[in-house]
């Protein structure tokens, strides 16, 4: 679309018809972008409240009628509610702690000049390339000598360690371009180390730290692997594995697989839409520079 | 698992000292778990089973969770390692690396035998002793679609099986009249592709050659195999398969044959029936289907037109490190009855390694069961499929050349007989 | 800055303030503990265990020293390699095409498209999309017989380029990037559309006021100004490559004919689909890709961003 308003604003002095021409070419490939986007999501939805009897025969057919029961099949008969409380608890509470150990790290890492601080870093980087289903079996052994195998506590702290060099990485590369000025004038104001990352770091580095958390939650909610392996007690499941009950070894429920993902996808939007409007805000209000 | 090892220890003591009734005692729990979520016939019988041993063994209570298959194997392999995995498992006797690896308990010494058909033993059979209860066995088969193979004209003869040119002839015919003539996908299973031409080869080879083959121990480059290779890449060529093949999974190619667009053909194992009959609006075979069941093509100069391949599937092993073998132990004994596989049969209209009796069978699909086992009169049985008896690098190969490139029309027959001779082919 | 002009007088002399940038030992414990903490318990422990593991085979329970054999087997590893290939031209191009749509939906966003707020949802949806259903999704779009995309070729005319897109050996490593691109393109705008809005306001003012085209405002402003997200973008979704799992597992599993076979798939075929316990060949691939990987974005920062980290 750049390329469309490229032709468009390149030559201030051209006869309008090109330039509506570029206009309607931006629109016409913002539009299909958009379907493109959006497309396989609208579609889903659609076939969460068809059967999969209904899919198999017509897979574009418009729901007709609609199988709302299916929602509550999913989240009454097959438990999600249990599930979805299980993957809030589980993932909040590690994004949480991420986020926090991380941010800290972050900052110590990009703001204080140390012995070894490099090394950290590299060394707290460098785990983000490990495959994780190679360590997944001495992860396995750790959490069964703590005795944290199959509780949604010991799926935490894997969540916890999953997503800290991530976070590591991103924080600490924004948090180094924070002016170092701005640390010289709080310290001279008698901030302690700690004060300076709660009301300077924290506040000033949103944006940055809104990124990682987005990302992490998303990466976390629909995490699959460790979750299976990690957690075998029904009641201690969470979504990813419950929409996973449905795909069946021989049969794929496809329309309750579209409801199951939409119970577990909905809210992650709502919750995507009001936090990246106060994301957006925020940043267009308080900006660093 | 720590209850389940406290409740043991509480059990024990009680017994020990004798001061306390067995109905004060906690019973000791033991896990299981199935495959078969989805399927309701198999999660049935063996939920049944598991609730009369629960009645009969007050000492003995059961968490039976139901889980996919794939997801069990990814757990037990972890689970087996620091003792974590449950006291009675599903497994298949294509997982041979748990044996191997000591985490397996004979069984010899809880159930009893005579329960079992001797020709499934073998399936489960290390060192002289049985590893595993193997409830569900099947036979390759060939299903057909009785109206669409007589609208194109082809007669299935009386002994229900084609000649190879008939065969041919019956692709041909499919697909000048623009119907599929073998429904079959490879998205998400490593075999189904290679059924055709495995099948072919036991006729072609007869069981000690096909043996051989599936050793490493004959060449894929033996003539008699390329000439049923060529003619299985003819019938590729000709159009067998669906164009989806590639991507088109196993429950959409039942879907393919009995609903829409429809096919001549489904080779598949005979545990056809854990989706077909599921209920037509949950996307099961439609009650009125015309389907039929004929042998895989006989092979010019064919050693074997009477063999099939037979094997075990879907079995209960248990684990070696349980911490409650009498319980799991019972729980197996009180499984492999002949009552119980008669059962099996009926309500899930599948073959079982249980002993069983099949005139007993009353069920709604009788007639079903009654074609099948005669399909199965006077047949050879080879046991295993390529993937049972194939490991590692040339199961690998196998999935990827011969499941899934050679039935698609990607490689030739030379290239694939050299890859498969270079991944399998013991010299 | 202005909180610093505005204060001058209240600096005594620069020299008697200690150094800012250094702070005593307990600061420095009570920031980094807790993530060392986890990174030594959850993460360098497994991942020593690995690189350990690595020189054994393991059967059942048994452990057999064998040195080098598993690394030694690995160089004549014929699978392996074409899993190398794959993935790098997976790593390597890949980022390339997510972060520049990334960056071009973020400006588009930035310059004040119409339902602007609605597009930024509309296209961050994918992100929140799991592989598995993404996947699925996937596969069914590519579908020869309905899918949607064989639909629109053969409804436009071009019935002939109808192809099997995940069955055939050249087309499938593609179809899979352009399905990976579909999914994590919202996330690199959302990333590019936060720095842009962080730029100085300015300085884009300038631009305008100067006349200069959109064009000419993306190479000389706006894309040398975001070099550090770009850059990190990049390295993040190399990264992000040089692990992929999930997608291929569930849609080619690796075939056809090992065509999108990866690392990662392969290490876990290795680990848990070939019908054995042994861990160490697959953990002594792991531990030669760990090397490969930390080398690459060394090389890449090296490269690309020699001058950015000093600018600050």
């Amino acid at each position: 679309m750049a390329f469309f308003s490229m032709l468009g604003a390149r030559d201030p002095g051209a006869t309008p018809l090109p330039r509506l021409f570029a206009r309607g070419g931006l629109a016409l490939v913002i539009g299909a972008y958009t379907i493109y986007t959006l497309g396989p999501f609208l579609w889903l939805a659609t076939m969460s409240v068809r059967t999969t009897g209904e899919i198999s025969l017509d897979h574009y057919a418009w729901p007709s009628p609609f199988h709302w029961e299916q929602f509550r099949i999913a989240w009454v008969d097959s438990n999600f509610a249990t599930y979805f409380w299980n993957s809030t608890l589980v993932v909040v509470g590690a994004v949480a702690v991420v986020t926090l150990v991380g941010a800290a790290a972050a900052h110590a890492l990009a703001r204080y000049r140390f012995k070894g601080n490099r090394l950290i870093y590299a060394v707290l980087f460098s785990s983000i390339i490990f495959p994780p289903q190679i360590t997944l079996i001495s992860l396995y052994q750790i959490l069964v000598d703590y005795n944290l195998y199959n509780s949604l506590l010991g799926l935490t702290l894997v969540y916890i360690s999953l997503q800290l060099p991530l976070t590591v990485y991103l924080l600490e590369g924004f948090f180094a371009r924070i002016p170092q000025d701005l640390f010289d004038a709080a310290k001279m104001d008698g901030y302690g180390d700690i004060e300076i990352f709660r009301r300077i770091v924290l506040p000033i580095g949103m944006p940055a730290i809104a990124t990682t958390l987005i990302l992490n939650f998303i990466q976390l909610w629909n995490e699959f692997l460790f979750a299976v392996v990690l957690i075998t007690d029904p009641d201690k499941r969470t979504l990813p594995i419950g929409i996973r009950a449905f795909m069946g070894d021989h049969f794929q429920d496809i329309g309750m697989i579209a409801a199951g993902v939409m119970i577990s996808v909905v809210p992650v939007i709502l919750a995507y839409i009001f936090f990246s409007e106060k994301l957006i805000r925020g940043m267009t209000a308080g900006a660093v520079k | 698992m720590r209850w389940g090892r406290f409740g043991c220890a509480v059990a024990a003591a009680a017994l020990s000292i004798g001061c306390m009734g067995p109905a004060l005692a906690q019973p000791a729990q033991i896990n299981m778990w199935s495959n078969w979520p989805d399927e309701p016939a198999k999660k049935d019988w063996v939920s049944a089973r598991v609730k009369e041993f629960e009645a009969a063994n007050p000492q003995c209570a059961v968490k039976l969770s139901f889980i996919p298959k794939a997801d069990i194997y990814t757990q037990a392999k972890s689970a087996v390692r620091t003792g974590q995995a449950p006291d009675i498992f599903y497994l298949e006797p294509d997982q041979p690396e748990f044996l191997a690896g000591g985490f397996l308990e004979p069984l010899d010494s809880y159930i009893d035998l005579a329960g079992l058909e001797d020709w499934a033993k073998p399936a489960w059979t290390s060192k002289g002793k049985v590893y595993g209860l193997p409830v569900e066995a099947y036979t390759v088969e060939l299903y057909y679609n009785k109206d669409l193979v007589k609208k194109v004209g082809v007669d299935v003869p009386a002994n229900f099986q084609l000649t190879q040119a008939q065969f041919t002839d019956l692709v041909k015919k499919g697909v000048a009249a623009g119907i599929t003539p073998i429904s079959q996908g490879v998205g998400d299973r490593p075999f189904p592709g290679g059924l055709v031409l495995y099948e072919a080869l036991l006729r072609k080879l007869g069981p000690e050659d096909y043996g051989k083959l599936l050793d490493g121990t004959l060449s894929y480059k033996d003539p008699r195999v390329i000439e049923v290779m060529d003619w299985v890449k003819g019938l590729v060529d000709a159009g067998a398969y669906p164009k989806s093949f590639s991507t088109l999974k196993l429950g959409e190619s039942h879907f393919y044959f009995y609903n829409t667009p429809g096919s001549l053909t489904f080779p598949d194992p005979s545990w056809f029936t854990g989706r077909a009959f599921a209920p037509p609006e949950s996307g099961g075979m439609p009650a009125n289907f015309p389907l039929g069941i004929m042998q895989f093509p006989a092979m010019d100069g064919g050693k074997c037109p009477e063999c099939k391949t037979l094997a075990v599937a879907g079995s209960f092993v248990m684990y070696s490190k349980s911490k409650n073998k009498d319980c799991a132990g019972a729980l197996l004994k009180s499984m492999a009855t002949r009552d119980n596989g008669t059962k099996w049969m009926e309500q899930v209209s599948l073959q079982t390694g249980l002993a069983s009796d099949p005139s007993k069978i009353k069920s709604a699909h009788a007639d079903y069961f009654a074609e099948l086992n005669a399909r199965n009169k006077g047949v050879k049985y080879f046991f295993g499929t390529p993937l049972f008896h194939y490991r590692a690098k040339c199961a690998e190969t196998y999935t990827q050349v011969m499941n899934n490139a050679f039935p698609a029309g990607l490689i030739s027959v030379q290239d694939a007989a050299d890859k498969m001779n270079a991944a399998c082919f013991k010299g | 800055m202005t909180s610093t002009a505005a204060r001058p007088d209240d600096v005594k002399s620069p020299g008697s303030v200690a150094d800012p940038r250094r702070t005593s030992w307990p600061v420095l414990v009570v920031f980094l503990v807790p993530a060392l903490a986890i990174y030594v318990g959850l993460t360098a422990y497994p991942a020593f265990r690995t690189i350990y593991d690595s020189f054994f085979t393991i059967e059942g329970l048994d452990a057999t020293f064998v040195g080098l054999d598993n690394y030694r087997a690995l160089m004549s590893d014929e699978t392996f390699w074409v899993a190398v290939r794959n993935t790098f031209v997976w790593s390597f191009i890949a980022p390339v095409l997510d972060v520049s749509t990334g960056l071009l939906l973020a400006l588009a966003l930035y310059a004040g498209v119409p339902f602007a707020r609605f597009l930024r949802v509309a296209w961050f949806t994918p992100v929140l999309l799991s592989y598995v259903v993404v996947a699925i999704l996937w596969m069914w779009i590519y579908n020869y017989d309905w899918g949607i995309l064989n639909e629109v070729l053969r409804a436009v005319g071009l019935g002939a380029l109808a192809s099997s897109w995940l069955g055939d050996p050249n087309l499938a490593l593609g179809a899979l990037i352009v399905t990976h691109a579909w999914k994590w393109a919202g996330f690199n705008m959302v990333v590019c559309l936060a720095a842009i809005h962080s730029l100085p306001r300015e300085v884009l003012e300038a631009a305008d006021l100067d006349n200069c085209g959109w064009g000419a405002k993306l190479r000389h402003v706006i894309v040398p100004m975001l070099r550090p997200t770009l850059l990190n973008l990049y390295i993040l979704a190399f990264i992000g490559k040089m692990k992929i799992f999930d997608l291929v597992w569930i849609m080619t599993g690796g075939g056809p004919l090992w065509a999108t076979e990866t690392v990662s798939t392969y290490v876990y075929k290795r680990a848990f689909n070939w019908n054995t316990f042994d861990l160490g060949y697959p953990s002594a691939i792991a531990a030669v890709w760990f090397g490969v990987v930390c080398a690459a974005v060394v090389i890449l920062n090296r490269v690309l961003a020699s001058k950015d980290r000093l600018e600050y």
